[in-house]
């Protein structure tokens, strides 16, 4: 826990610091009162004080917890956040019906499931069911892709 | 004619075969609206305007109003059963809501927000035809300098969320404040903070944000346990006990008044009041270390806050013509195609129809409760399902929901990276309810402030003259001061919500 | 052997390329066609884009789906449309001059110019309106003008954001009256003025007739000038300011539809016949009529034209907006 707060806390203030030199770019005083720059100016030199507060006060506690993700975890979390970016980056290229039939039983079998007939149910239901309900029905465009689908 | 008078012809006029017809249409398909992923109320009600057009104006302005505080509802269901929120008003019910169905009383959680949304709603209703008219004109009071002060307020509230580490609590504000910058900023209109990508001009897009940072963080949490269900236990009986109605009461009777009020002023959006409904049930429990695990006032003060505001904002819009908020805007554009202009005009003139609308209300409210009650021991059953299908399922959904409100894969991007930082968030403990509602607040205080001094011509003693401006300061400070008081020893633990 | 291969393969994909090219604009549409609107659901101009689509598809043969690509005052939608393919299959709203001012603005960095868009037609010609409450003391535009010279920078004048069409709107005014000095208040939209008026914080405002038209029927807010060559059906009693005196002062905001550049004029062809039928069908003029949105169908080169002259006399009025301290 000590770890990763620390870790947390160090990204946290380069945030705030990186946002406080982009913040002088924009003119804090305006002819009206605050510009465009005075409150993230402030909010990010508050944060950076706040987060250097946080980082002494985590380095001072005793908690050794690990709060690494197991082998699980890291199997199939990773699963599904490569599954995820996948079909996103599939998404308008192949199309919401083709990228949802290649997600949805690649992550179903990636997450354990077993039956052919469940997930391919699923699949069809996923991709082309939702598809015709959304496009066809409730007229909300979802993306077809280059091969029409 | 009085005020009874016109109401019992309201009634007699709703209660028509042909209008419960619709009110009942509408309610289905407004909680419809509100499970589906992405299409928020304003988007849905405009996508089922054409279908009113064959309609009696009457009868098209029941099923409108019908599907929006239907909507309302139906994004309960997913807050609770799978963390993500159907719109944006829903997000506070993800706090406590979804930690009840992973303890199996979902069927509970559903539950109380319908009975509580049906309490609110009606309330609101009775509300808007005692007093009406002079409520309306008292909310006008209410201008960008009031609003500024309103919003200090709520962000002195905030601190009251910290929970176990008023540090961390605080860092997670400032830092959803700053994120809220992104965008094209109120002063110049020339975009900041955002990199060059035109996608974030508008902001960083409050719900695939939340969609990431609950929805998919979950998710990414559930995966890497060791046990096959997503439930820890069995589902327990969807009744709430004597001791959970005993607690859900106050919060319930505190969730209406808030909503009600909020739903008065104009421009306050739908989140609003279940943010401060929620802190401020946390504030008055004697046990607020059980929100954020559970504790079902933190889903029934939310919940009827949520419909009581809905409800309540419809009375700036029939007595003076003006929308609350963007949804209640497309209400209105509904009204006017259909040749009918909501404000003091039409109130005088036809009130034959407006009271046939506000009376269709309090059907409305009672059929949404008949409707959806029987059908919550479903809906928590879905839970029960593999945990594959439930996370697949899910994903979909959110998936669906980023890309469809502005078809864009950016949005769903946005959405994949807050789940990871979700995910990590949770792990070292740092909360995300602050930095949620910094989100939600920091363009509302930037924005007001602006106008404020638009209007006062760069002078600042606008906040000081105004005395409705100068009172919400004072309890601003003074909630800040009473939060700062009741900060615990640093070596009680608290967990966070 | 291997050449003759080449050489037939060569040939049926040249082919096939002549067949798809030709019979692109021949059986255009075959599937659904795309209308973006550059604004969250539900707002004016996406309500007219749903009746026309909804009028429009009958006659096109496939559905045409309304596609909501909102933000930064429609700039995340128009620069999302001309990235699209020319082929028919993309079309959306733009804006006028909402459009020539995400251009022009410098700090906006818009992707595109105005040579970026095909415009196909036009729909809505929504004129520019002076407004004050009924019970304000201005009665008329002469009254306004001549409380802003007396007391420059006192009158909070509403516009629906900053560089819409109100707030150039009202740098024309002072242009043409000279010493007349506004305190500017850049609200979000005609609803936030009509909240604002009533409530007494905002003593005028700078708005379009279909926004208010109903008021003013109803007697709730009073209209000084409408700032267009003639008066409006909508509200014929309410002098222009060229009557008035100030003929420069012309503003409005326009709605039509336009497809990225290159598009084939066969298909621009089709479309334009398709869409100016819808606008002229009974149904789609009694809705947009009963919003107070005046129809002024343009097809094709009077469009083009007209986006071209907006673009000119936007250019200056923005200019001085950006250059301009912020009082």
């Amino acid at each position: 826990m000590r770890r990763g707060r620390l870790v947390a806390c160090v990204s946290l203030l380069g945030l705030f610091l990186a946002a406080l030199v982009t913040s002088l770019d924009y003119s804090l005083t305006d002819a009206l009162g605050p510009g465009p720059g005075f409150f993230p100016f402030w909010l990010s030199l508050i944060g950076a004080v706040l987060t250097v507060a946080m980082l002494i006060e985590d380095a001072r506690s005793q908690d050794a917890t690990s709060i690494l993700p197991n082998r699980q975890a890291l199997l199939q979390g990773g699963a599904v956040l490569v599954a995820l970016t996948v079909a996103a980056a599939l998404l308008e290229p192949l199309g919401f019906r083709l990228t949802m039939l290649l997600f949805i039983p690649g992550l179903l079998l990636a997450l354990g499931a077993r039956s052919p007939s469940a997930i391919l149910l699923t699949a069809a239901a996923g991709s082309f069911g939702v598809f015709h309900v959304f496009y066809y029905w409730l007229k909300v465009p979802l993306p077809i892709g280059a091969l029409g689908l | 004619m009085d005020t009874f008078g016109h109401l019992a012809t309201g009634l007699a006029a709703a209660m028509s075969l042909q209008n419960l017809g619709f009110a009942l249409i509408g309610c289905v398909l407004g909680t419809l609206v509100g499970v589906l992923p992405g299409l928020g109320p304003a988007a849905g009600t405009a996508i089922l305007i054409p279908l009113t057009f064959k309609l009696d104006p009457v009868g098209a302005l029941i099923m409108l109003s019908a599907i929006y505080y239907g909507a309302m509802y139906g994004g309960t269901i997913t807050s609770v059963l799978i963390n993500v929120p159907g719109e944006a008003a829903s997000v506070i019910t993800c706090f406590d809501g979804n930690q009840m169905a992973k303890q199996g009383r979902g069927g509970t959680a559903l539950g109380i927000a319908a009975i509580g949304s049906f309490v609110g709603g009606i309330a609101a209703t009775i509300a808007l035809i005692a007093v009406a008219p002079p409520l309306a004109r008292l909310a006008l009071s209410f201008g960008p300098p009031e609003f500024f002060a309103l919003m200090l307020v709520g962000l002195a509230l905030i601190t009251g969320l910290g929970g176990r580490s008023l540090l961390a609590g605080l860092v997670m504000a400032v830092l959803g404040l700053l994120i809220a910058m992104v965008g094209i900023d109120p002063v110049r209109g020339a975009p900041r903070f955002t990199l060059g990508i035109p996608s974030l001009y508008d902001g960083v897009g409050f719900i695939p944000v939340v969609m990431g940072l609950f929805g998919i963080a979950e998710i990414l949490l559930t995966v890497e346990k060791p046990y096959r269900q997503v439930i820890k236990t069995k589902l327990t009986s969807l009744i709430p006990s004597r001791e959970e109605w005993r607690r859900s009461l106050g919060a319930i009777g505190r969730g209406t008044g808030i909503g009600f009020f909020l739903g008065l002023i104009p421009g306050v959006g739908a989140i609003i009041p279940t943010f401060v409904a929620y802190v401020v049930e946390k504030r008055v429990s004697k046990t607020p270390e059980r929100f954020g695990q559970g504790a079902i006032e933190g889903v029934a003060a939310p919940e009827t806050a949520n419909n009581a505001y809905a409800n309540a904002a419809m009375i700036p819009l029939l007595t003076l013509g003006i929308p609350s908020s963007p949804t209640i805007a497309v209400l209105m554009g509904a009204f006017i195609i259909n040749g009918l202009t909501p404000g003091p005009f039409l109130f005088k003139e036809r009130p034959d129809l407006v009271w046939a609308v506000i009376a269709s209300f309090m059907i409305g409210n009672m059929m949404l409760l008949v409707l959806n009650l029987p059908f919550v021991g479903v809906w928590a059953r879905l839970l029960h399902l593999p945990y594959q299908y439930v996370s697949v399922g899910t994903l979909l959904f959110c998936i669906i929901g980023a890309y469809s409100l502005q078809q864009s894969v950016f949005d769903v991007g946005v959405m994949i990276a807050c789940g990871l930082i979700g995910y990590c968030l949770r792990k070292i403990d740092l909360p995300v309810a602050p930095l949620v509602l910094g989100l939600i607040l920091g363009p509302f205080i930037e924005k007001s402030l602006r106008t404020s001094l638009e209007m006062s011509g760069g002078d600042f003693s606008i906040f000081a003259t105004r005395p409705l401006c100068l009172g919400l300061l004072v309890v601003a400070v003074l909630v800040l001061v009473g939060s700062l008081l009741r900060l615990p020893p640093p070596e009680v633990r608290q967990s966070s919500a | 052997m291997i050449s003759r291969i080449l050489v037939t393969i060569s040939g049926a994909a040249l082919g096939l390329a002549a067949a798809t090219g030709s019979a692109g604009a021949q059986d255009f549409p075959n599937k659904p066609v795309q209308l973006m609107v550059a604004y969250p659901a539900g707002g004016s101009t996406d309500v007219g884009a749903r009746i026309v689509a909804a009028i429009a598809e009958k006659a096109l043969g496939q559905p045409i789906v309304v596609v909501n690509k909102g933000g930064a005052g429609g700039q995340v939608g128009w620069t999302e449309m001309v990235r699209q393919r020319p082929d028919g299959y993309y079309i959306g709203y733009i804006n006028l001059p909402a459009t020539n001012t995400v251009i022009l603005d410098p700090d906006r960095k818009a992707i595109f110019t105005e040579k970026d868009f095909t415009p196909i037609i036009n729909q809505v010609l929504d004129p520019g309106v002076i407004w004050v409450r009924a019970d304000s003391p201005y009665k008329t535009v002469h009254d306004l003008i001549d409380g802003a010279k007396k007391a420059p920078n006192t009158i909070r004048t509403a516009t629906t954001g900053i560089l819409s069409d109100d707030h150039l709107a009202i740098l024309m005014t002072e242009e043409a009256a000279p010493g007349a000095v506004f305190r500017l208040v850049h609200l979000e939209g005609g609803a936030a003025q009509l909240k604002e008026i009533m409530a007494g914080n905002i003593d005028a405002a700078f708005d379009n007739v279909g926004s208010i038209m109903t008021r003013v029927k109803s007697g709730e807010v009073r209209a000084l000038a409408v700032m267009d060559d003639v008066r409006s059906k909508f509200l014929p009693e309410v002098p222009t300011m060229k009557e008035l005196g100030y003929p420069t002062v012309m503003s409005n905001s326009t709605r039509g539809i336009a497809g990225p550049k290159g598009m084939p004029e066969p298909i621009l062809n089709k479309l334009r016949e398709v869409l100016k039928q819808a606008m002229d069908d009974p149904e789609h003029v009694g809705k947009l009529e009963s919003q107070g949105l005046a129809i002024k169908v343009m097809v094709g080169d009077e469009y083009a034209r007209y986006f071209l002259d907006t673009h000119a006399k936007a250019k200056k009025y923005t200019e001085w907006a950006k250059s301009r301290p912020q009082r």
